[in-house]
């Protein structure tokens, strides 16, 4: 990572398509029960029918994949996030993000970060990361 | 989308009576294979240490604490997955998860509120707020916010 301001963009993490497989393992380790995730016919009554509904967790885990790509394994401090539309198998998502602010927290180098998770040009995951920046 | 809505199966002031009601708490241990599992879920390469990947901030204050989706779901009187929304997180890490380490975790409803929407429909928003511990050590806390729809 070269220095960071303020407005620089963090490199952008693709998930090229969102996998129906990952999903059900994602329920198995969630323990949930609900069919939306697994079930192609659970969705007929929203709409969706022949569609999966991807996990929120997993939504947010893209975003979590491009600022650790960044910034570290280490490095998240907080996540504050809103959903917007469902993502759903076979999607073509995009994380993206931006330094707002750098501050001195406790002892860390740290950058708040608008962050987005990206389907085509509608984001359907809004918020803000702090991100621990390398010494 | 079609949203899907339940009959309000509960009234305001017992949904106001959920704040303050407190999971059973309990611990809860990251194993190596759940992270790696995990970890694949979100496309990312396989762990190579024993740092546990964030979104580990959703299943394991929820099933540390002693309750599940489903027990929340009944809480809320939802009727279906379908008629819960999810609203949004507020996760704060304190220090990073590890694989092999037991958290104590405790937590319960903060939140929960009545509104309306402009085309009338009901929405009912609960929150819940789970901390982990490593001994004294404040390890994350989580506040998650979910919608409950209901029809007229």
């Amino acid at each position: 990572m070269t220095t960071v301001s303020v407005g620089d963009e963090i490199p952008e993490w693709t998930m090229e398509f969102v996998d129906p497989a990952r999903m059900k393992t994602m329920a198995a380790i969630l323990r949930d029960p609900y069919p939306v995730h697994w079930d192609r016919e659970a969705n007929a009554a929203f709409g969706l029918a022949g569609r999966v509904i991807n996990q929120g967790p997993l939504n947010l885990g893209y975003i979590v994949n491009m600022l650790r790509a960044w910034a570290g394994p280490t490095c998240v401090r907080r996540l504050t996030v809103s959903y917007g539309r469902p993502v759903l198998d076979g999607d073509h998502v995009t994380a993206r993000g931006r330094v707002t602010a750098i501050d001195e927290r406790e002892g860390e180098r740290v950058a708040t970060c608008d962050i987005w998770l990206y389907r085509n040009e509608e984001p359907v995951v809004t918020g803000t990361a702090v991100v621990q920046l390398p010494a | 989308m079609a949203e899907q809505r339940d009959k309000p199966s509960i009234t305001e002031s017992e949904l106001h009576g959920l704040v303050g009601h407190r999971f059973p708490g309990g611990s809860y241990r990251v194993e190596h294979w759940e992270n790696w599992l995990l970890t694949d879920c979100t496309g990312a390469p396989p762990p190579i240490d024993d740092v546990v990947h964030p979104i580990a901030l959703f299943h394991v204050p929820i099933q540390g604490v002693g309750t599940s989706i489903t027990e929340l779901f009944a809480l809320g009187r939802a009727g279906g997955a379908g008629s819960v929304g999810l609203l949004g997180y507020d996760w704060e890490y304190f220090a990073p998860l590890r694989e092999g380490v037991e958290y104590d975790i405790d937590g319960g409803i903060v939140e929960a509120e009545r509104t309306v929407t402009d085309e009338g429909a009901i929405h009912d928003r609960v929150a819940f707020q789970i901390d982990l511990r490593d001994g004294e050590a404040h390890v994350a806390r989580i506040t998650n916010r979910w919608v409950f729809r209901r029809s007229q």
